[in-house]
């Protein structure tokens, strides 16, 4: 199978779970009194789904730009630590090329094209593939939320909502190679709950993830592979 | 007004934030401690977006059915190796669960 193929073979549920998602996104502003091409502009300029909800809650109550803004930073700062992740298996690849990667950087397609490269892959087809296909899965939810509005069914049902959730963990359960992985791995689960549940939503998982890779230097190498 | 400047500044931000990383040019050898940093971040990000999204699976505290299925999908992850049955074990377990009212 060729990587292109893959992508879509092993990321389906992800794909379908950002349509099921975009939909109640596009609900939700709509009903914040967003337009539909407001709706729709704010998820191909940001392009990142919890800090669309953010910020459409944001705009609700009557924020600031400089508050919504500066929100929709800190919910997002997490993708500098996916970028730097990246960055060492792009090498290859031009400028232009990178910065167009970069647009297409999501949660998603991070642990499915991370996932691809620690299974030794050095294409970018796979990443580039799965990225553009989840904007346009994200796009046609958050725009037929928008147009077709309350008609549509809660995610919740059926458990639907989770498979994002989901997709991560078991990412992370296949993608375990050895001891100091699966601790660094438990930290940064359990750090990113804790926050999440104290009320640091916006940057639980920005901080989750910088600090527990430092877990990594208080093992010792034996440990390690 | 507000919406597209906040937007458009959101926007910008946030592609600064995936562009970045992205744009640098490396030179010569990262010193070690520096790779043994990064090879841990990946695992180390995707296991914190999982872990957020079971303590708080939609603006409230899990009710323990988000709980059973990630432990689920982490099973079935680690034992078949297939990221499709996990997915698919852990939407169905969580679902179940909801429905005995978790």
């Amino acid at each position: 199978m060729t990587p292109a193929r893959a992508a879509l073979a092993e990321g389906w549920p992800l794909l379908l779970t950002s349509v099921v998602i975009g939909i109640p996104y596009g609900v939700i502003a709509r009903q914040a009194g967003l337009s539909v091409i407001e709706t729709s502009a704010m998820s191909v300029i940001v392009f990142a789904g919890a800090a669309q909800f953010a910020a459409v809650e944001l705009l609700r109550s009557g924020a600031g730009a400089p508050v919504v803004a500066l929100t929709i930073l800190l919910i997002n700062a997490r993708h500098l630590l996916m970028a730097a992740a990246l960055r060492p298996f792009v090498g290859g690849a031009s400028l232009v090329r990178r910065l167009g990667l970069a647009y297409i950087l999501t949660d998603e397609a991070f642990a499915m094209g991370i996932g691809h490269f620690r299974r030794g892959h050095r294409d970018l087809s796979y990443y580039t593939v799965f990225g553009i296909s989840l904007w346009c899965c994200w796009n046609a939810g958050t725009l037929a939320g928008a147009v077709f509005g309350a008609g549509v069914t809660d995610p919740s049902r059926f458990g639907i909502d989770f498979a994002i959730t989901a997709s991560f963990a078991a990412i992370v359960a296949i993608g375990v190679r050895h001891r100091a992985d699966a601790i660094v791995a438990l930290a940064a689960a359990l750090v990113a709950a804790a926050l999440r549940l104290g009320g640091a939503s916006a940057v639980a998982v920005v901080a989750a993830g910088a600090l527990a890779p430092l877990v990594a230097f208080a093992l010792h190498d034996e440990d390690r592979r | 007004m507000t919406f597209w400047i906040a937007v458009v500044a959101g926007g910008v931000l946030t592609y600064l934030t995936r562009s970045i990383p992205l744009a640098m040019t490396l030179r010569g050898t990262a010193p070690a401690a520096a790779r043994r940093y990064l090879d841990a971040l990946p695992i180390a990000i995707i296991a914190a977006l999982a872990g957020a999204g079971t303590a708080v699976p939609d603006g409230g505290p899990t009710g323990g059915a988000e709980v059973g299925a990630v432990i689920v999908a982490v099973a079935i992850g680690a034992w078949r190796r297939n990221l499709l049955f996990a997915v698919i074990a852990g939407v169905v377990t969580v679902a179940a669960l909801r429905a005995l009212g978790l």
